[in-house]
């Protein structure tokens, strides 16, 4: 019998142009408070790329709410089309063949949104179906694949295409205070977006099936990841509660549990892990809690090494990696796990 | 059921799990009995403690094809079982009554604790023989470094009972193996096996993480021992 289930086709990632290391911002921006700086200098990123502005009179940046805004949203009509044109090319693809859009941020909220901006600015099809997510966080891009991949069984041979795009620089409020000192040093600038179809015609391409979602929320830990407006600063401002590892650590088996129960797998059925790179102590929380190894995690590591925390596209640049690594083999599966506000655990089974 | 070894789990002492080695050489098949193994162990078992017991020449070169050459892809698979054995979710003892070579030894050094009688002797032969002593080359080092590691491995010389017991090989030797069993359930006991297991995983982790690295480690691992039953149950019982 041939297989229809929707498949992850192709995947394609951008960064803005700058790349900066964690020192880069302590010199720009003058931060002398040496607890700031360490929250820099000891994070397990090396370099992020930012769309920063100019340091202002006394080393903070001066940026608007207003500012940050546009930021957004200029930094997302260019790097979102560099992402999807890296998805298509290598399946000879272009935006007129998508039939689903899907756009996804927390970074920034506009109206049209930033599937009306990337239709117009790609020249996309105007029979083309949209959504956006806006405001779900790191976790969003599960929560985006689960509808994306729903809408794609309904209309099957038509192409759905997903795009993160987190302008997290369009995020930072500098006030010196160890809040949004973590969000700083943490938060990186990226896009990502994949490719997805339900057709019988796939069922040679070397693309993954999507075989099942589960969600779980901690209603009791809902104020712990927010991005709310701070009267003090006249901004947007996230704020990172420090119990946020453990309080996704003691959680991260429920899901997971359920959705390989679903299929009938155990934990040592599943060969690769895509976990989004959250920041460290919530990456070691997942590994001892649901007892997978630092390999598992080798790609959620270094996607945050290199790129810091991309939020809802980060287990994404993972997904990249693991194929360019070349040890996929057919038959494998795989788990993508995300996490973040809600507070909330996503989680994906794929297989090749 | 089994035709290489035996498996009693729960059938003496509900906690407990007896896997006993019918073959004196590792073949195909014990492999394939001992994933098995695993796989009940892993899926199904309530024991807290896995007593593995027997002893092995090694791996039986003569149950495999001759005519077909030996490649390197089945010594990805026993090496994954090895590691499947260190890693399982329960404490694991290896009760062993007589000489353990090769493969045998690198199964005893996967267990949490090796127990042994007087007479056993443990040796890797392997590079006497052309060819390495599988990922013994990484855990036997950190068992009694890599002096010792170094002279055993390419003297292939076989190490007695009491100079395991001194070297940290074994930790505990006794003519009557029934009776030093026994005696190692009881030192083990309570067994928690969250907390003993994330134990084992930070000990068999710390000979290449840095410090910085360890702490994160250790601290997520510590929230997971707390949050379970059996700490809250100390706590509980601390506070009156």
């Amino acid at each position: 019998m041939l297989d229809s289930r929707p498949r992850i086709l192709s995947v394609g990632t951008a960064n803005p142009p700058e790349r900066y290391r964690q020192e880069d911002l302590l010199e720009r921006y003058r931060v002398a408070d040496p607890r700031l700086r360490s929250l820099f200098t000891s994070s397990h990123i090396r370099t992020r790329h930012l769309y920063l502005a100019p340091a202002g009179p006394d080393g903070a940046p001066v940026e608007s709410q207003g500012e940050l805004l546009a930021k957004h949203r200029r930094g997302a009509m260019e790097i979102g089309p560099q992402a999807v044109e890296k998805c298509l090319a290598p399946l000879g693809l272009t935006v007129k063949d998508i039939d689903y859009l899907c756009c996804i941020t927390t970074t920034g909220f506009l109206t049209p949104g930033l599937s009306a901006l990337l239709m117009r600015e790609m020249g996309f099809r105007e029979d083309c179906s949209r959504v956006d997510i806006v405001g779900m966080g790191c976790n969003a891009g599960l929560n985006g694949l689960n509808p994306v991949s729903s809408w794609a069984l309904a209309n099957p041979g038509k192409y759905a295409l997903m795009v993160s795009m987190e302008i997290c620089s369009a995020a930072y409020v500098f006030d010196n205070s160890m809040r949004t000192a973590i969000v700083n040093s943490l938060f990186g600038d990226g896009a990502a977006a994949v490719l997805v179809r339900a057709s019988e015609k796939d069922e040679r391409a070397f693309a993954p099936k999507i075989l099942g979602f589960n969600s779980h929320i901690i209603p009791e830990a809902v104020g712990a990841m927010r991005y709310d407006w701070d009267d003090t600063v006249g901004k947007f401002s996230f704020f990172l509660d420090r119990d946020i590892p453990y309080v996704v650590g003691a959680n991260a088996e429920r899901p997971l549990a359920r959705l390989l129960a679903t299929h009938g797998l155990r934990r040592r059925h599943i060969a690769h892990w895509l976990v989004h790179s959250g920041g460290k102590k919530v990456v070691d929380a997942i590994k001892y809690n649901i007892g997978i190894s630092e390999w598992d995690v080798r790609h959620t590591h270094s996607v945050l090494r290199d790129y810091g925390n991309l939020s809802s596209g980060s287990f994404l640049f993972s997904y990249e990696r693991l194929l360019a690594e070349g040890r996929v083999r057919r038959g494998d599966y795989g788990v993508m796990m995300t996490m973040g506000p809600g507070s909330t655990i996503e989680t994906a089974l794929i297989r090749w | 059921m089994f035709e290489t070894l035996s498996f009693n789990d729960g059938g003496v002492h509900a906690d407990v799990a007896v896997l006993t080695l019918k073959r004196d050489r590792i073949n195909v098949r014990q492999i394939r009995e001992l994933e098995r193994v695993c796989d009940q162990l892993e899926d199904h078992s309530a024991c807290k403690v896995v007593v593995l017991r027997g002893h092995s020449l090694g791996i039986d070169f003569t149950d495999f094809d001759p005519k077909e050459a030996l490649d390197i892809h089945g010594f990805n698979k026993w090496e994954k079982l090895v590691s499947r054995i260190e890693r399982l979710p329960k404490i694991t003892v290896a009760a062993l009554d007589g000489p353990c070579v090769g493969g045998g030894f690198q199964l005893a050094l996967a267990c949490d604790q090796r127990v042994c009688t007087p007479a056993v002797t443990f040796s890797l032969p392997e590079v006497k023989l052309g060819f390495l002593p599988g990922m013994a080359t990484y855990r036997l080092a950190k068992y009694v470094g890599v002096g010792h590691a170094k002279r055993l491995m390419l003297t292939g010389a076989a190490l007695n009972a009491e100079d395991a017991l001194r070297l940290g090989v074994v930790d505990d030797v006794d003519p009557d193996l029934d009776a030093v069993i026994a005696r190692t359930l009881t030192a083990l006991g309570p067994m928690h096996a969250v907390a003993g297991t994330l134990a084992r995983r930070l000990l068999l982790e710390s000979f290449h993480t840095e410090p910085e690295d360890a702490i994160g480690h250790f601290l997520a691992a510590q929230h997971r021992a707390i949050s379970q039953a059996a700490f809250l149950d100390t706590l509980a019982k601390e506070r009156g």
